[in-house]
Parts: C-alpha cells; sequence; structure tokens
C-alpha cells in the first residue's frame, strides 16, 4: 500500500469536502480543528478558531455565564475531534497543507533540491507556535475587556494566509486584499497576503515551512499523547540511518535520534506516516489508531518504494524484470 | 617500482644468462604461494559433496587469484577502474560516472612480506597485506586502478594513504568520527560531493540524475537478493555453509553488480529449492556461531573452515566485508540530486556499525539484532592482531552478549596459517561447551 497516493488522496477528497461541501448541502460543522476556512463562501466544514476568537471577545465576568458554557461546548467539540484524528488533521485534511504538499511536488518536478534549517534555528523557533497560541487567547481576551482596540478583532483569521488564499477556489475574490480600514486591520490582512507569498516562495525551498508556526498545530499538539493516532518507536530494532528524518517534511529529529521514547508524535508532527515508509527495518516503526496497529516499517515495502521511486516514472517496467 | 607491467604472467625462466633480481624472485615467490593458498582453500571446498551447483560462478572468480587475478574483473579497456577499501566509498558515484568500482581490502598472508616492508610489525595484517598487492604486479586488478579512494577510518588506513602514493592516485576520504553532530554530517557530504567531482574528472563524464539515480537503483537490487539470501540463511537447518556465504558476499567486491545479482539470484533460487525438498549444509543441531569482529576477506578463511569443518555452522557474521557492507541502502526520498546525494551520503555512515566510530550502540544494537534473528548460540570474537577499534570493544560487546546469555570467544590472529592448530583446540572446546549447553 503506497501511504503517499492515499494520503493524497484523502487530502484531495477532505479539501474538496471542505471547500465546495456546502454546494452538496455537507456541514461538518464550525468546530473543525484546522484550516478549513469559514470565509469561503459555501464551505463544508469550518476552523474552529473563528468562533473561538469572537466567544473570547468578551468582558470576563461573562464568561461565568451562558458565554462560559458556549465557549466550553465549543472547545471540548474542537477538542474531541482534536483526540479522534489528532495531527491528522495536519497531514491528512488541512487544505492548506494539501496546497503545501502540491507545491512540493512541482518544485521535485522542477528537480529542486530542498533545504533545511540548522540544528539550532529549528530548535530556536519552536516554542513560536506556541507563543502564538497565547497570542490567541489573550487578546480577543483584551478586546472584549477594552484594552484592544475592536481593530483586532479576530486578530487569526485577518492574519491567517488560507483566508485570502482559500476562498478564491470558490472564485470569490474579495478576501485577497488588504483592509486599509485602520492600521492594524492594515498590518493583519496586509500580513495574510504576505504569508501567502511566502508560502508560495518557500514551498521552493523547504516543505510545510509555514506548518512549523501554526497555532493550530500548537493547539493539536496538546493532544499528542491521548490522541487516538500514535506513532511507535522500537529502539532496538533502529540503526539510525537517518532514512526517517530526511524524509520528515518537518524537519524532527526525535524520530531518528531517539531510542528509548515510545510514542513519537511529537509537537511539530504531522502524521504525514513518510517516516514509517522510509524506514528499512522491519518494525522499527509503527503506526497506530486506538492501539491497532494500521501501518508498520517493512523491508519489502522499502523495497518496493524505492523501486518505484529510482524508477521514476515507468515503475511496471523495473518491476517486470523479477 | 613498477616497471612490470600488469597483468603480465609470473617472470618466467631468466631470459638468457641474466639472473633474477631479488625483486622479481620475491613477486615470483608470492605469486605461487597465492595460488597454492588459493588451490588449497578450493582442494578443501570440493570435498563438501552438498554444496550449492550456484557456487561454481563465485568459485571461478577466486580461482583466478591463482592467475594473477586476470579477469577478476569486468571492467572494459576503456573503463576507469576506481580502487576503494572500507565501507565508505560511494560505489553509486563510481557507476554512475560509468567507472568500475573494486574493493581492494585484502586477506593474503602471503602479500604481507611485501607489505613488511611499508609498515611497523604490528601493523594489522590487512594493511600489509593490502600494500603488499599495491607495491608489486601479484594481482592484477590492484595495477589496473587509475584511482584508489581511501577512507580515514582507523589510523592504519589514515597513514596508508601516503605510503600508497608511490604506486596509486590516491583519493582521502576525510570520515567524521562523531557522525552524531550536525556539522560532521554536513562535512561527509562536502567529502561525498568532493568525491563525485574528483570521479567525474577521472572518467571524463558528468553525473546527472539518471545516471545517479540508475547507479542508484543496480546497488539496490544487488541488496535486494542480499536481504533475500540473508533471509533463507536464517533457516534452521542451515542451506548453506557460512564459508561460501562469505565467498558469495566477498565476490561483490569485485563482480560487476548486475551480474552478480544475476548470480545471487540464482543461487537464491537455489537455495529456496534445496529448503523445500530438505536438502540442508548442515545438521539440525548444529551449534549456530555468529563471526565479529576484524574482517575476513578471501583467502584468510581459516576462521570459517575451523568452525564448519568441527561440526558447527556459521550462521551469520557482523563483517564490513559481508554482512555490514551489504545491508544498509540508500533511500532515495525525493529523487532530487541533492536528495540522492545526501541518501548516499548517509547511507554509507549513519547507521554504519564499524568501531571507528565514536559509539557502540549501532554495533551493539546489531549484534543483538542478529542474535535474535539468526537464533545465534555463541559468537566468536575475531580480532586481527594490530586491529585496534575492534580490540577496544571487545569488552562492550562481551557485556552485552553476557546480558543476553550468549557465550563469547574471543580469539586474537592474523593472516599466517601458523596457528591453525591452536585455534582448532580453541574453538572446538567452545563448540563442545555450546552442545553441553543444548
Amino acid at each position: 500500500m503506497n501511504i503517499q497516493r492515499l494520503r493524497l488522496a484523502v487530502q484531495l477528497l477532505s479539501f474538496t469536502v471542505l471547500i465546495y461541501g456546502g454546494l452538496f448541502a455537507i456541514d461538518l460543522g464550525n468546530r473543525l480543528p484546522t484550516f478549513a476556512c469559514s470565509y469561503v463562501p459555501d464551505h463544508g466544514g469550518g476552523c474552529f478558531l473563528v468562533g473561538f476568537q469572537h466567544m473570547l471577545s468578551r468582558p470576563l465576568p461573562e464568561f461565568l455565564g451562558e458565554q462560559g458554557i458556549r465557549l466550553l461546548k465549543a472547545l471540548g467539540i474542537a477538542s474531541l475531534w482534536a483526540i479522534v484524528l489528532n495531527k491528522a488533521w495536519c497531514g491528512w485534511i488541512c487544505p492548506f497543507g494539501l496546497l503545501q504538499d502540491l507545491l512540493t511536488k512541482v518544485r521535485v518536478w522542477l528537480s529542486i533540491d530542498m533545504s533545511r534549517f540548522s540544528w539550532m534555528t529549528r530548535h530556536r523557533y519552536k516554542s513560536v507556535k506556541y507563543i502564538l497560541l497565547a497570542l490567541l487567547i489573550l487578546i480577543p481576551l483584551g478586546i472584549g475587556n477594552g484594552l484592544i482596540s475592536r481593530d483586532w478583532t479576530a486578530p487569526y483569521c485577518q492574519l491567517c494566509p488560507a483566508r485570502p488564499l482559500l476562498p478564491l477556489f470558490q472564485g470569490d475574490t474579495t478576501q485577497f486584499a488588504i483592509n486599509f480600514l485602520s492600521i492594524p486591520t492594515m498590518l493583519l490582512t496586509g500580513g495574510a497576503i504576505i504569508l501567502v507569498g511566502l508560502m508560495f516562495t518557500t514551498s521552493f525551498v523547504k516543505r510545510r515551512f509555514l506548518c512549523s508556526y501554526c497555532p493550530m498545530l500548537a493547539f493539536l499538539s496538546l493532544f499528542d499523547k491521548i490522541g487516538l493516532f500514535s506513532l511507535k518507536k522500537d529502539g532496538d530494532k533502529c540503526t539510525r540511518c537517518g532514512n526517517c528524518y530526511r524524509a520528515c517534511p518537518m524537519e524532527i529529529r526525535e524520530i531518528e535520534e531517539e531510542k528509548t521514547l515510545k510514542n513519537l508524535v511529537t509537537q511539530d508532527c504531522i502524521l504525514c506516516l513518510r517516516c514509517v515508509e522510509a524506514c528499512p527495518e522491519n518494525m522499527a516503526l509503527e503506526a497506530q489508531f486506538a492501539g491497532f496497529s494500521f501501518l508498520k516499517a517493512d523491508a519489502e515495502a522499502f523495497l518496493a518504494r524505492q523501486d518505484a521511486v529510482t524508477a521514476g516514472t515507468g515503475t511496471r517496467k523495473g518491476r517486470k524484470k523479477k | 617500482m613498477n616497471e612490470l607491467p600488469p597483468g603480465q604472467p609470473a617472470p618466467a625462466a631468466p631470459e638468457g644468462d641474466r639472473p633474477l633480481t631479488r625483486k622479481e624472485r620475491l613477486i615470483r615467490k608470492v605469486r605461487l604461494h597465492l595460488a597454492m593458498t588459493v588451490r588449497e582453500i578450493f582442494e578443501e571446498m570440493e570435498k563438501d559433496p552438498s554444496r550449492p551447483k550456484a557456487m561454481a560462478y563465485f568459485d571461478d572468480i577466486f580461482r583466478k587469484f591463482m592467475h594473477n587475478g586476470e579477469g577478476v574483473i569486468k571492467a572494459s579497456d576503456d573503463q576507469k577502474v576506481i580502487g576503494t577499501y572500507c565501507v565508505f566509498v560511494p560505489e553509486e558515484i563510481i557507476y554512475a560516472a560509468g567507472g568500475y568500482p573494486v574493493r581492494l581490502c585484502a586477506g593474503a598472508h602471503d602479500s604481507n612480506e611485501i607489505g613488511e616492508d611499508f609498515l611497523p610489525d604490528v601493523a594489522c595484517p590487512m594493511v600489509k597485506s593490502e600494500m603488499g598487492f599495491a607495491a608489486m604486479p601479484i594481482l592484477d586488478f590492484y595495477q589496473r586502478c587509475d584511482m584508489v579512494a581511501l577512507p580515514a577510518s582507523c589510523h592504519w588506513k589514515l597513514k596508508m594513504g601516503e605510503m600508497l602514493e608511490p604506486f596509486d592516485d590516491v583519493h582521502m576520504l576525510d570520515v567524521p568520527r562523531v557522525k552524531e553532530s550536525e556539522k560532521a554530517r554536513d562535512y561527509w557530504l562536502e567529502e561525498v560531493r568532493r568525491f563525485q567531482r574528483r570521479v567525474e574528472k577521472i572518467t571524463g563524464k558528468r553525473i546527472r540524475r539518471r545516471q545517479l539515480r540508475d547507479a542508484i537503483r543496480k546497488i539496490q537490487r544487488a541488496q535486494r537478493e542480499v536481504v533475500r539470501f540473508q533471509n533463507l540463511r536464517k533457516t534452521i537447518p542451515a542451506p548453506i555453509l557460512g564459508r561460501d556465504a562469505l565467498e558469495v558476499l566477498n565476490a561483490y567486491f569485485y563482480d560487476e553488480v548486475e551480474d552478480w545479482t544475476e548470480a545471487l539470484r540464482a543461487l537464491n533460487e537455489e537455495l529456496e529449492e534445496r529448503i523445500r525438498t530438505g536438502v540442508h549444509a548442515a545438521p539440525p543441531r548444529a551449534a549456530r556461531i555468529l563471526l565479529t569482529g576484524s574482517p575476513m576477506v578471501f583467502p584468510n578463511w581459516k576462521v570459517p573452515f575451523i568452525i564448519e569443518d568441527l561440526g558447527g555452522i556459521l550462521a551469520a557474521d557482523e563483517f564490513c566485508t559481508s554482512q555490514r557492507y551489504l545491508s544498509d541502502m540508500v533511500s532515495v526520498d525525493e529523487g532530487t540530486m541533492g536528495d540522492m546525494l545526501m541518501a548516499i551520503a548517509e547511507r554509507y555512515v549513519l547507521p554504519c556499525a564499524c568501531p571507528t566510530f565514536s559509539n557502540t550502540i549501532e554495533r551493539r544494537d546489531r549484534i543483538a539484532r542478529l542474535v535474535d534473528e539468526y537464533r545465534i548460540e555463541g559468537v566468536i570474537y575475531h580480532v586481527l592482531k594490530g586491529c585496534h577499534p575492534f580490540d577496544i570493544e571487545q569488552k562492550v560487546i562481551e557485556q552485552l552478549l553476557q546480558e543476553k546469555g550468549v557465550p563469547m570467544l574471543k580469539i586474537e590472529t592474523d593472516y599466517s596459517p601458523e596457528d591453525v592448530e591452536q585455534l582448532r583446540t580453541r574453538i572446538e572446546a567452545f563448540q563442545e561447551t555450546l552442545k553441553g549447553r543444548l
């Protein structure tokens, strides 16, 4: 089974459902922990951060009443989603992630080498997503309590690169603009356009560049330990050949280095499972869902995949000889 | 010093009245001795009636050592031959540039005599043997090398570069010792790129994406057969003797990779057939031995011969000349030039269990896995005199095996046949204790 092909298929399906679902009367609700932009007309499911930010923009005493219940309910639904599919939201569902993966395919097709951050740089910026997540809560609270101007309303939607980009797929260009209403809106919406530009340019250099800074990834990473998807590693079987690290779009070094830790869904993991596929040692890596193992590192599968990769387009030609 | 053209038969009777010079006499003697050593090995092997028929292909390669090694390598006349040492030289690059790699690590006691002129007494017999072959025209393919790639792995290899300079065009590869660090990996990748440029210069062909991909593929296919072969060796009772397995993997040094793959495929098919029909090379109760430590290269096969003559079965080995050489594979991810080069660079260093690296984790884990997978009952730790890296690691491995409850015997020897009887006594006693455990 070629997991990457399956993943692409699932990504395309989720993209279709999330962006065009509304046209077929599909509604997955507005509490999805992924970049399914609510600004897309007739979307099939919406990102929970929009509502979350609005709900937080209230004076503090209100949270003791009905508002607090509503907030907890929204958070609860999103958390439930996050527990069931944890990081699969990033690697398998996120429409914005799909766009980055597709651009990576273009880069590979143009045979442009990828590059990686130095380990130090990578390490240094790991906390950025958590800072962004904290601000995601603090700024709306500030707005609700009169500390911050209303122009900062739903700052993450204004700043999010998915907002200008995803409505384009329904022919809606209105979001692809800078809002000159005030300085904060200008900064935020201008920032979004810059992020879109960054996404396009960095995709020709790195893989999933923006994901490492995504506050949604930070939110989902809170459920790494209890999420139903897990990535197991048997350190005794590992030869530390580094194949998994090289295959990892998120540049997670633990996957290669770790010899004792059992669950390898680390904070940046997006569960793309490329590491499991790149692993040549039987059973060294294993992906599980709710304790049920559905993908294991396997020498034969590794070889078959290598056969396909090195054969370029003519996969069948290589197999015929055998 | 290379006044004799390569590949010329041993100097015959002196022309006219001219007596042979000391050097000519030496060359003649070494060639004769080597031929005798090889003949003895094959006479011994022929006594075994149950050898797989597909072994004949590999025998042919080694039999050519009796005739100055002519025809051992299959490089065409216009093809550049690049000699390699150790397990760190990326052969994919050589094949991609249209060159022909041949691994020069040597196991002949007979050429030690020449090597001793260059090296101190305590040097390991492997470098002495290699120096001997490099310095004098004994084996044809040592003289045919247009370039020799030498990784600075152990101290002997590090200093051998300079000694080889009068005889070969030497390219040193600096293998990082502490491979965990990021800079070490970057540095090694740069070393591989430097090697690539050098090889391109020698062969005059630029390596493009396609050639590199094809070369990777060729070697992966060979390794795929190795995986199959090794899996067959896990069968009890063993379908093939360990010494034959050593020979098969050793032949990869010299043979053209695709031919070798085909020959191994034929052997694998025969072994599968044998397993089906219940033909085996050793009795089911034969003690399953793992050999590890300093490498063993043809014709230094005295230890495997002793083990199997005494009724044991060499079930697996952990030598850089066989199992370790071919088990780790290049993993192409994106298939861009940079990705492939990085994959090649990492394959040769990161999973490598050579004791010249700073830690023993890789080797310990590898041995533990081999012991489990091949159901090993006893381990023989082979140290060549003067091979410090393996000698140093012996304690750690002994401790590991103690924890696993697998007995270990350490033997320290060299290439000379003098200690065969003594080794036989010790190995026999060791295998007796293994029988007692059953």
